[in-house]
């Protein structure tokens, strides 16, 4: 009977006695009692291999005092894992966006990017992206015209694409039906197209949006464009000759931001483009006369769409000059003292709300920090689960946004989501790009079909001053606060 | 180099200008008068004096002649002290060497005859032609006595004027007894003056050296062996190993042991290695050899006749066998305080990036795990933790799924499992209780990986059980390939070098097996090469040309090809002509693979030699521009890489030659540029080529940039350098779209980070002289898989990063006491300089700071010890060092 010294991972059990009459499993259970590990997961090192249950002891060669080795763990076995983990490889190209985290580029077509950028912008917004995918493919309303549904069609095609897609996408359709409804983007200019002015555009598919998503069905006059983007203006029109004063309503889609040599900040220019002067003929005086045209805001949209007046005709040159004086605007914007009285009023209670639920905010950060990581857990599964398809999941954000309609209140505080900012010198030249905050907070630079992520306080530097790009159109939407 | 010693010396080297100028003069005597005019009266006197002398020389009483003969040689010895200006009497004498020379044929011979033939001899130093040697023939003509007489410049002109001579007499097959026995006295004369390098190149010029034997003494041994090793770099074989061999002839005469160990590791003299065990007979020295053993990574056993006490025998088979290297390379880290387990985000320092960074991807992306996996393997590389595969899925980060083995997609899997080894490199017992869990996974990734991770956890260990042959002969033969290269390639990485016949026998069938995959077969070609790397093995050169010559025409121009004939090439490394009848029989390969196969085996068996003419071949194969898209230029760059990091001035010739090839080069060579670059600056990140390197890695090629990122990579292993850190964190957001280029970052980041710092992947040990073949071999398989960067590295071969691990070492000195145990001591680390042939006891360390060691050793580093109390037991200061209490300290009050 060799007696033999054995070692397990850093132990060494001395003299071990070894009975070679028996089976080496008989040992195999002897080395079990001293270590725990199973026979069956013991491998034990003899010359020239391991030790078989069935090997004979007499060949083996033992020596008296023979150092073993022995290897083996009662380690459970590392079992794989029920659903094995989603992989970004494997996943259908249009899940790869969520993984991406932005959607695709825009190709473009020779001189779109005002095009490319206005899209990028829009697309932006979910409720417009809902209300397009609502929009049916044949039936269209009787006042609308040819040219007007096929663009909204195109619009709402291109939306698709976009989310679908991680690669650029070509907007070729979108490209020729726009043309068509307005054949001054077909300029031409030495046999290429010309470069157009962003805001023409934007103002353009806006318009003829809101012709389309009109729907017909309720009788209400519920024009979704102008929901999410109008801003109702009252304005009251005093003459200083005559002191007459009138009030007026109307609807538009921006706010203009003038600026001139006192305006450093986007606050300044917004006030500034409220008043206006303007000439008409007077009942009173019998001709025609100044008249101070003062606006206030009496309805605010969901997104704030502003646009800085930085073009301006200039007849020697026979082309849009630009300003390129630096105003600068805020990732956050308080529009409440451009707000008229009534709606001042009306901001007052959820506005206290807001104001409440920060000083919570700042007060319990650590509680918010916890929430915020279920939150991302949350965001995973959802993005691991089987393909939903993308207009299920966006349907239920309809839903849910016409549910919240009702329920939710806006409070003039408004936060930045996009930015459309042109470089160069005129707006017919030059190069527009898109800068849109995405859903989870990143921003990405949409430079025709390349998506560059930035940072934030990026963001706020495009306000001009040099010749780089500077904002043009901002896009503000608006911070609501749940009744 | 001593070029010609009568041109070095400044003082000689102008009278000889003056004195042909002088010939060509109109009216060389109204010249000469006018010279008179300026001299001193005490130098018109001499010159007199001198005049007269001649004139008695020639005079009938040989009385008169001998007493005048006498006084001119009176008159030169006690002025030839002067070294800076030529001495006068010479100066006065010239114009009568004709006269003199002339008469000295006339006369009879005689002791006067000799006499005048010595003043000749001291003449023609500064009066004969280029080329006549007139010094050297009336030397031989004289009384031959004192060569030292007549002063040290004396000396060397005739030197060189012997080393001429010898050359000639050579050619014309004529007798050298008369000049060795000049030669001799010189020798005994310039190692008696602190000339040991005039010495040297004299014996060297004359084919003498074992003379020098004879010469050396305790006082200029050092600086002689010292001048011998470096010298032995530039001259072409077979001289080196003469000189070699010479050196550690004297080194062994003067018990300079470990010295002459490592000249017997460079010369791969395993006779010689045995000698130095015999003849030591202290133990603790001999440990002292074991660990110098260990650090060159070949295997040696130890004999009866080497130590006789068994127990002490096996105490130093431990050193040998490297198990306790685990431990004092944890030693190092605890010193450090490096032991805190670094995760992937750790090293990426995304934070860092300006808001670039990756848009919070929600999704797993298979590849970023994959490339997560071997960051953290080589980042806690040898630390037994890590926060990815040791800790158990419950204690992992909150909402990652379980283990982190699973959120590796298929053979990912295999690589993740593979990594434990690395995490726990060296420390083979814990090792292999991690990994042994996942050989029972019914996942054949898995058991693939652990396979793969027994190799690697036992690199460069060996252990008496054999381990890893024990565990991974079973799985040679499984079905499934991915097992089997596992299994394969691990026993590749754990018997790297040891050229155990076991592992062959099991694996050469493998080769010859008609079923078995091409993937098998490539890497089965490797593991061969690795365990038998440098060993010219006949029977394993043979079972891998059949297996080349068996592949069918497509399986040849599968990218994986090209590991065949590395495998074969690894047998030959560094081994020069040996290669030559294995080069000969590719030459009937398939043309598709014939050239590269050439390639692939020169740069091989010629790698580290340094050898001139194999780059400029290289360089040649280069300069072709191929039209039917051939692969051999690749091999063939990295071959200039190869050979040329043998030594500095080599290497940054190499860095000119490479830069040429990128700026005239094809894609294919472009692409493996790179990777040269990379090789020869390994671990030693030089700026020069880290902004070549940056540059490249925004190649508009993307094979040339990958290749450019992986590099930047080496050549940071392992330093943690901020500025490659730093151009990798750009890269990373420059890229951060391209999976394929990010990929490569984060393994180049994982590289730069090797160890938390620690290691280093230069093959070249103990100051730069010894080239460890398995590191080299293990880098040369790495660089070549990169060559076809998206075929192996991106597919599915991943794990071909991981035979870095062979050249992986940890960068340290530490010290050890008796019972080797470690010691802490201060040390002075600074640049090394280098001292060779200079005169005196020149510092070799400048801009030194003092730490206590442990210490990290950077590239070009040297350390000294600060402290009087203790002798390394070893001159290299590098690696593990027993120290011994030097008797002779006295404590300072």
């Amino acid at each position: 009977m060799p007696t033999v010294s054995v070692k397990w991972q850093k132990e060494l059990y001395p003299a071990v006695e070894i009975d070679t009459t028996q089976s080496p499993y008989v040992f195999k259970c002897q080395l079990y009692d001293l270590t725990g590990v199973p026979p069956e997961r013991q491998k034990i090192m003899v010359k020239g291999g391991i030790l078989k249950d069935d090997s004979d002891w007499s060949k083996l060669g033992l020596k008296e005092g023979q150092k073993l080795m022995m290897v083996g763990t009662a380690d459970v076995i590392a079992k794989a894992p029920e659903k094995g983990p989603v992989f970004m490889e494997d996943l259908p190209e249009e899940e790869q966006v969520v993984a991406v985290g932005h959607s695709a580029g825009l190709f473009n077509l020779g001189n779109t990017c005002y095009m490319n950028s206005t899209m990028q912008c829009l697309h932006s917004v979910p409720e417009l992206k809902s209300a397009l995918t609502e929009y049916p493919q044949s039936g269209r309303s009787n006042d609308l015209d040819q040219s007007s549904h096929l663009l909204t069609v195109a619009t709402r095609d291109l939306f698709n694409e976009l989310d679908k897609n991680v690669k650029p996408v070509a907007p070729m359709q979108f490209w020729m039906v726009l043309r068509k409804k307005y054949p001054q983007f077909g300029q031409l200019h030495n046999g290429s197209f010309m470069q157009q002015d962003a805001e023409e555009c934007w103002t353009q598919i806006l318009y003829t949006l809101s012709q389309a998503l009109r729907s017909p069905s309720t009788s209400a006059n519920l024009d979704t464009v102008k929901e999410l983007f109008g801003i109702d203006l009252v304005s009251r029109v005093h003459c200083a000759e005559s002191g007459e004063e009138s009030m007026e309503t109307e609807t538009v889609y921006s706010l203009k931001c003038h600026i001139s040599h006192e305006v450093n900040h986007l606050h300044e220019g917004l006030k500034h483009g409220l008043k206006s002067e303007l000439e008409k003929a007077s009942p009173s005086l019998g001709r025609s006369a100044v008249y101070l045209k003062d606006s206030r805001i009496n309805g605010l949209p969901k997104y704030l769409t502003i646009q800085f007046v930085r073009f301006f005709w200039k007849r020697e040159s026979n082309q849009k000059a630009k300003i390129l004086r630096k105003v600068d605007y805020p990732l956050e914007l308080d529009i409440f003292d451009l707000c008229s009285d009534d709606l001042r009023k009306n901001l007052e209670a959820p506005r206290q709300m807001l104001r409440d639920e920060d000083g919570r905010k700042a007060g319990l950060k650590l509680k918010q920090k916890n929430t915020s990581s279920v939150d991302s857990d949350v965001k995973m599964s959802d993005a691991e689960g089987p393909s939903t398809g993308s207009g299920e999941s966006s349907k239920a954000t309809l839903g849910e946004a016409v549910a919240s309609d009702k329920n939710v209140q806006l409070t003039g505080v408004y936060d930045l989501v996009a930015v459309l900012t042109h470089k160069g010198r005129s707006a017919d030249s030059g190069h527009y790009v898109a800068w849109v905050k995405q859903e989870n907070g990143k921003w990405i630079q949409f430079d025709d079909d390349n998506p560059i992520p930035q940072r934030e306080e990026d963001i706020t530097k495009l306000s001009g001053g040099g010749d780089w790009h500077m904002a043009y159109i901002c896009m503000y939407k608006a911070r609501t606060i749940p009744m | 180099m001593e070029s010609e010693p009568n041109n070095t010396a400044s003082g000689s080297g102008n009278p000889k200008e003056e004195a042909t100028l002088k010939v060509p003069s109109k009216d060389p005597k109204t010249k000469d008068d006018k010279k008179d005019e300026d001299l001193s009266e005490e130098d018109l006197a001499l010159k007199q004096q001198l005049e007269l002398y001649v004139e008695r020389a020639q005079d009938a009483d040989l009385g008169l002649q001998k007493v005048a003969l006498e006084s001119m040689r009176q008159e030169i010895r006690t002025s030839t002290s002067s070294m800076t200006s030529v001495p006068k009497p010479l100066k006065f004498l010239r114009p009568h060497y004709g006269t003199l020379k002339s008469y000295y044929e006339t006369m009879a011979d005689s002791d006067l005859k000799k006499l005048l033939a010595d003043i000749l001899s001291v003449l023609a130093l500064t009066m004969s032609a280029e080329g006549d040697r007139e010094s050297l023939k009336y030397r031989l003509l004289g009384s031959e006595g004192d060569i030292g007489s007549w002063g040290h410049e004396y000396v060397r002109n005739l030197a060189g004027e012997i080393a001429q001579e010898y050359s000639k007499r050579v050619n014309e097959e004529a007798t050298v007894d008369d000049l060795i026995e000049l030669v001799e006295q010189i020798v005994a004369f310039h190692m008696k003056h602190n000339a040991e390098p005039e010495a040297v190149d004299l014996l060297m010029e004359v084919e003498f050296l074992d003379l020098l034997v004879k010469h050396v003494d305790k006082t200029n041994y050092k600086r002689t062996c010292l001048y011998l090793t470096s010298s032995a770099r530039y001259l072409p074989g077979p001289d080196d190993v003469s000189v070699l061999d010479i050196a550690y002839t004297i080194y062994s005469k003067f018990e300079e042991f470990p010295s002459a160990l490592q000249i017997a590791l460079y010369l791969d003299n395993m006779q010689h290695v045995k000698q130095v065990f015999t003849s030591c007979p202290d133990l603790l020295r001999k440990k002292q050899f074991c660990y110098i053993l260990a650090r060159q990574g070949i295997s040696f056993e130890l004999d009866e006749e080497m130590c006789a006490d068994e127990e002490d025998r096996e105490a130093l088979q431990e050193i040998i066998n490297n198990t306790k290297l685990s431990e004092g390379y944890l030693t190092l880290a605890r010193d450090i305080e490096v032991m805190e387990p670094k995760s992937p985000e750790d090293i990426y320092k995304a934070h860092l990036l300006d808001g670039r960074a990756s848009a919070g991807a929600s999704v797993d992306s298979a590849r970023q795990n994959l490339a997560a996996t071997f960051v953290n393997a080589f980042v806690n590389a040898g630390f037994g933790q890590d926060k990815l595969m040791t800790v158990t899925s419950e204690t992992s980060g909150g909402g990652s799924l379980g283990n982190w083995l699973f959120k590796n997609k298929e053979h990912g899997k295999a690589s993740a499992a593979a990594s434990l080894g690395m995490i726990d490199l060296w420390d083979v017992d814990t090792g292999l209780a991690q990994l042994d869990k996942y050989f029972h996974s019914n996942d054949n990734h898995v058991t693939a990986g652990a396979l793969l991770g027994v190799g690697i956890v036992n690199c460069g260990i060996k252990n008496d059980c054999d381990p890893a042959l024990a565990l991974l002969a079973d799985y040679l033969d499984k079905e499934d390939s991915s097992i089997r290269i596992g299994a394969i390639t691990g026993l590749g990485l754990a018997y790297a070098g040891t050229q155990n016949e076991q592992i062959r026998d099991k694996l050469t069938p493998i080769l010859g097996d008609p079923k078995a995959p091409l993937d098998v077969i490539a890497f089965t070609a490797i593991a061969l090469g690795l365990v038998y790397v440098g060993s010219c093995n006949e029977e394993v050169a043979q079972a891998i040309i059949f297996a080349l010559m068996d592949r069918s025409e497509s399986d040849l121009g599968e990218p994986l090809t090209r590991l065949l004939p590395l495998g074969l090439g690894l047998l030959y490394l560094g081994k020069q002509d040996s290669v030559e009848a294995t080069a000969e029989v590719s030459k009937t390969f398939n043309e598709k693979i014939r050239k590269y196969c050439d390639m692939t085996l020169l740069s091989c068996a010629y790698a580290g030699t340094g050898n001139v003419l194999k780059v400029q071949h290289f360089l040649g194969q280069c300069a072709q521009h191929l039209e039917k898209g051939e692969t051999f230029q690749g091999p063939a760059v990295l071959g200039i890489a190869m050979v040329a990091m043998a030594e500095e001035l080599g290497l940054d010739m190499a860095i000119r030659s490479l830069e040429h090839l990128l700026q005239y080069g094809e894609q294919n060579i472009r692409k493996a540029v790179p990777l040269a670059l990379g090789l020869l600056c390994i671990s030693n990140p030089k700026v020069h080529v880290m902004d070549t390197l940056s540059r490249l890695s925004h190649d508009a090629d993307t094979e040339v940039a990958m290749a450019a990122v992986i590099s930047l990579g080496l050549i940071g292993a392992g330093t943690n350098n901020a500025r490659i850190a730093g151009m990798l964190r750009n890269l990373s957001s420059y890229y951060y779209k391209e999976a394929n280029l990010l990929f490569c970052v984060r393994i180049a980041q994982g590289f730069v980070h090797m160890g938390k710092g620690l290691l280093t992947l230069a093959p070249y040990h103990s100051e730069r002289f010894l080239l460890s073949p398995t590191a080299l071999a293990g880098l040369v398989v790495l660089l070549h898989a990169c060559l076809d960067m998206k075929a192996i590295i991106l597919g599915k071969y991943h794990y071909v990063l991981y035979f870095v691990v062979l050249a992986m070492q940890p960068r340290m000195l530490l010290t050890v006491d008796e019972n080797l145990k470690p010691l802490a001591v201060p040390v002075r680390v600074g640049q090394a300089v280098d001292v060779v042939g200079q005169a005196g006891r020149p510092k070799t360390i400048t801009g030194f700071q003092t730490h206590s060691t442990p210490v990290l050793l950077a590239a070009g580093d040297r350390a000294e010890l600060a402290t009087e109390k203790y002798i390394p037991l070893s001159p290299i200061l590098e690696g593990f060092v027993i120290l011994k209490e030097n008797p002779d300290y006295r404590e300072e009050a």
